[in-house]
């Protein structure tokens, strides 16, 4: 006969208002099995937990009930007490009797509530029954880790982790790491040059011992689970040979070709060989196929005949490299929401209104004019700048409903950049609120306005046209309640950013959550804002949704946080609350492999002496398995069992309504 | 066809690439076709094939005969129906094309039941799939044998079964509910309709599982209720409506009705026919994110 206790918490007053735990503690008592029963005002503060401890050890309980809150809350704490009087944790069940009852009750009578519970405890009694004891699983860890994405979050996170040991990779897809903190002119609120704080951190990885870097490379497949992780990188060709380049420089400076630059948005072109801009890290060109001659027509081959240690290798073929990781970090940032969906904005086909990244490069003293802010269509200084805020945020019906956080920010730097080089301008700035929550930033803004001078109209700008050579923006003053109508010289668009376009296949691929938009979604918001549901995998910067340079480099390091404790341990343990497959049963249809949603279920074979496969059976990995059940509900022939709910456990609680 | 198809059987005996071929052939009276399992060559003269032929021998090709499949490979003489069962056997890992050889016969139709046979096949005593065939030319096999087969199917499907299923959407859910409970309180467990379907093959069925014993066995309503919606769960997406459990159910249980809903459903939710596409999973057991939503309101 099995000795369990059960132990109804009052939980103050909040299950108590609505259930007699009095009578539901003295209604379980007659249960066959049952041998001690108890309420207790909160069962979870530390003299419950003393108390739960001691009449296990009294009454020799060999399974605890305890009925109280969410499992949610506090399953963790009670079988943790269990265990520490010797029980072993997993014989320790929860009833939800406040969410699930006393809060969705409100009879003051406590008449359903009491009832309500009984059935509850009753069940989760009968279940315990039934129930075996379970032992955490350890899993070996392979201490390496793998960053996607080599913006500042990803730099920052591998570095951190470098510092604390461990083996990273990092892949970014471009031909250098930086990301888009590369191409900002200064940041705020500090006003430092972005470049000039960030190349010594894309230095600082690129020396590191324990970085290795795989640049113009891409995540291909990912396999396994946490701590023992399978990747495929797509290292792209280069058609450079990395190992011999030195970076001199010489076959860009001779390539005869160009083509627009993707690193100073169409701005400036680029040689067909070329590096992103002139700290690129690795400091080693890459040939544009699509573009290059000598590839696509075989003539040509200055490149080739210029360079002196001969790293140019025109039959380079895109190679695939498979790495063993324990842990991911994904850091693959953000892009800019296309404005072209913006025709009023005029953006597209008129050459005066530009995005704000390419404002940034035009004030970047590397960037395309060397730090002059000039007109694209004609290179003349332009003496009034309009700068629109929320294009495509917070805008659902053409773009997106979210605040894309920084702009406001942004634009209030650019009014300044703009007022520092061009001393006679004026700036214009449309906006909806200004958002300048944060450490000396709402200063900055304030400064902006005050000191140099922007003129902030609160409203809507309706339509951009060109005439005369001018950029017309007309829109409203909604604080004068005027229409406005502003002859500018260029128009500047805060667009919204959005996540990167292929993220939401990467996600898929990981194994993670992502919203609407794209971006991946935390494990929780405000507890585990950088875990995913996808153990093993973290998030780090833009991927999960808007933010500045500070909030992405603490989620890096938060990441890399994560990833050390990760690998503190010599064994990874795990909740035991997987699947198993009774094997002599299993049909071998793999219902259960294509419905599992982790990929968890893998194909085994039982060979015969000769070494031939006489038989398949599904195979749970365990270590991948998230308990989840659908597998159990799949299996036609009810082979799979979730344990701490097998099927038998679940009867019976059933039965025992 | 006959000739062709005994012909075709003896060389692969002969040269042994098969070690039993799975056919029809005359009972002792001549009366009914019966399941025939040839493994020398001589006997190859036994096999036959006409109206009468109406089994799926598709069955025989499951781990539920582990006895057969000791024979060494098979070869199966399949009318176009019974080879889309072959085929969800395939994609459901059942069955690997090299394990068996089919020889697909060109079929002009069956009888819905073998009793119903006077000498010639008139419409009224097919079954609903043949009036709406469109495998009459095997669409998977190793060979074919027999005449080509005129036939094309109607846009839009024909049959009994069709009409019930109009009239029994139309009824209020507690018509529904009583039908459905008048036709199963007919049930007598004899599970003939799992034994005859080459799609329950489990070597052990939900209903023999008794720890817990989720089916209740006993042939009351609730377990009757029970046993049938678990057929028919377990069936959906895959179902090919060969027909076979209503022609072997001594009881008449319309099951043909249920299963030609749940074919309707299941192309209607994943746009899925069962039985064309030996590398395609049964749709309704697939893990993907681009399944459609449009239930959730």
């Amino acid at each position: 006969m099995p000795r369990i206790g059960v132990f109804v918490c009052q939980c103050g007053n909040n299950i108590e208002s609505t259930v007699d735990t009095r009578k539901v503690a003295e209604e379980m008592k007659d249960l066959p099995g049952v041998v001690f029963t108890c309420s207790y005002k909160f069962m979870c503060s530390s003299p419950g937990q003393e108390m739960l401890k001691e009449m296990i050890k009294k009454h020799d309980l060999d399974g605890v009930v305890v009925s109280a809150c969410s499992p949610h809350m506090h399953e963790a704490t009670f079988r943790k007490a269990c265990e520490k009087a010797g029980l072993n944790p997993y014989r320790c069940e929860i009833t939800n009797i406040r969410e699930q009852c006393s809060w969705v009750h409100p009879d003051k009578t406590k008449k359903t509530g009491t009832l309500k519970s009984m059935d509850l405890t009753r069940m989760t009694i009968e279940r315990l029954k039934r129930n075996r004891p379970l032992k955490t699983i350890s899993m070996s860890v392979t201490r390496r880790a793998l960053v996607i994405g080599g913006g500042i979050a990803g730099i920052q996170a591998a570095l951190d982790m470098a510092e604390g040991g461990i083996e990273v990779i990092l892949v970014e897809k471009e031909p250098s790491i930086g990301g888009n903190m590369a191409r900002l002119s200064e940041t705020f609120p500090t006003m430092d040059c972005s470049q000039c704080i960030l190349t010594p951190k894309m230095v600082e990885a690129e020396l590191n011992e324990n970085i290795k870097l795989y640049t113009y490379s891409e995540v291909e497949k990912v396999d396994g689970y946490i701590g023992n992780f399978t990747v495929t990188i797509r290292k792209k060709a280069r058609y450079v040979k990395e190992e011999l380049c030195t970076g001199c420089g010489e076959c860009w400076e001779k390539c005869p070709y160009k083509a627009e630059s993707e690193f100073e948005m169409e701005l400036k072109e680029r040689k067909v060989i070329y590096t992103p801009f002139p700290q690129s890290v690795p400091n080693i060109p890459v040939i544009d196929a699509p573009d290059c001659v000598m590839i696509q027509k075989g003539k040509c081959g200055v490149c080739a005949k210029v360079c002196g240690p001969k790293a140019i290798d025109f039959e380079q073929k895109d190679e695939f490299i498979e790495e063993k990781i324990g842990a991911i970090v994904v850091a693959t940032g953000y892009e800019l929401m296309p404005n072209e969906r913006f025709g009023e904005y005029g953006y597209g086909k008129i050459k005066d209104v530009i995005s704000g990244l390419q404002f940034e490069r035009l004030a970047s003293s590397s960037g395309p004019t060397g730090g002059r802010i000039v007109r694209p269509s004609d290179g003349k200084e332009p003496e009034t700048v309009v700068f629109i805020q929320c294009v495509g945020s917070r805008d659902e019906k053409k773009g997106v409903a979210y605040c894309s956080k920084v702009c406001c920010m942004y634009t209030a730097k650019h009014t300044m950049l703009y007022k520092h080089k061009v001393h006679h301008g004026q700036a214009y700035v449309f906006y909806m609120d200004i958002r300048s929550g944060g450490k000396r930033y709402e200063e900055f803004v304030r400064r902006a306005i005050e000191h140099d001078g922007a003129m902030y109209l609160r409203g809507r700008v309706s339509r951009v046209y060109e005439k005369d050579g001018k950029v017309i923006v007309q829109g409203a003053d909604t604080l004068s309640g005027t229409q406005v109508e502003i002859e500018a010289d260029m128009v500047v668009l805060a667009t919204a950013m959005v996540p990167r376009g292929s993220a939401v296949e990467l996600a898929q691929r990981l194994g993670i959550g992502y919203d609407k938009y794209g971006f991946y979604n935390e494990y929780h918001p405000k507890l585990r804002p950088v875990e995913t549901v996808n153990a093993g995998i973290y998030l780090a910067g833009t991927c999960i949704g808007p933010m500045d340079i500070p909030d992405s480099v603490s989620m890096g390091s938060a990441a890399a946080s994560k990833v050390l404790s990760l690998f503190a341990k010599e064994k990874l343990a795990r909740e035991p609350i997987v699947a198993h497959v009774d094997t002599p049963v299993c049909n071998a249809c793999w219902d259960c492999l294509t419905a599992c949603p982790y990929k968890a279920i893998e194909k085994e074979g039982i060979r015969d002496r000769e070494g031939n496969i006489v038989r398949w059976h599904a195979k749970v990995n365990e270590g991948v398995c998230q308990g989840c059940g659908v597998c159990v509900a799949a299996c036609r022939s009810k082979c799979i069992d979730l344990a701490g709910y097998r099927d038998e456990e679940v009867f019976a609680a059933i039965n025992a309504f | 066809m006959e000739k062709e198809l005994r012909e075709r059987a003896r060389e692969l005996l002969e040269s042994g690439e098969v070690g039993v071929v799975i056919g029809y052939g005359w009972n002792r009276r001549k009366r009914r076709t019966t399941p025939v399992f040839i493994r020398k060559p001589e006997e190859a003269e036994r096999l036959v094939f006409n109206p009468l032929c109406v089994n799926n021998l598709s069955v025989y090709l499951t781990r539920k005969y582990p006895d057969i499949q000791k024979l060494g490979r098979a070869a199966i003489v399949a009318k176009g129906c019974d080879i889309k069962n072959i085929v969800v056997l395939m994609a459901e890992g059942q069955l690997k094309r090299d394990d068996v050889y089919i020889i697909g016969v060109r079929c002009n139709g069956v009888v819905y039941r073998q009793e119903l046979w006077q000498g010639e096949l008139r419409p009224e005593i097919m079954p609903v799939k043949c009036h709406n065939c469109d495998v009459r030319e095997p669409h998977v096999a190793d060979t074919v044998v027999g005449e080509p087969v005129l036939f094309t199917p109607p846009e839009e499907p024909v049959g009994m079964v069709f009409d019930k299923i109009r009239e029994i959407d139309a009824m209020s859910p507690e018509e529904r509910w009583q039908f459905w409970m008048d036709h199963f309180s007919r049930c007598i467990k004899c599970y003939a309709c799992r034994q005859v379907c080459s799609l329950c093959y489990c070597e052990r069925c939900i209903t023999e599982k008794n720890m817990p014993q989720w089916i209740e066995t006993s042939a009351h309503p609730r377990g009757n209720l029970a046993w049938n919606l678990i057929r028919a769960m377990h069936l959906a997406g895959r179902c090919t409506f060969c027909g076979e459990c209503e022609r072997a159910c001594p009881v008449n249980i319309p099951l043909n009705i249920i299963n030609q809903k749940l074919v309707l459903v299941v192309k209607d939710a994943f746009e899925h026919r069962s039985g064309y596409d030996p590398d395609t999973h049964p749709p309704l057991i697939v893990y993907d994110t681009e399944d459609k939503e449009d239930f959730i309101k």
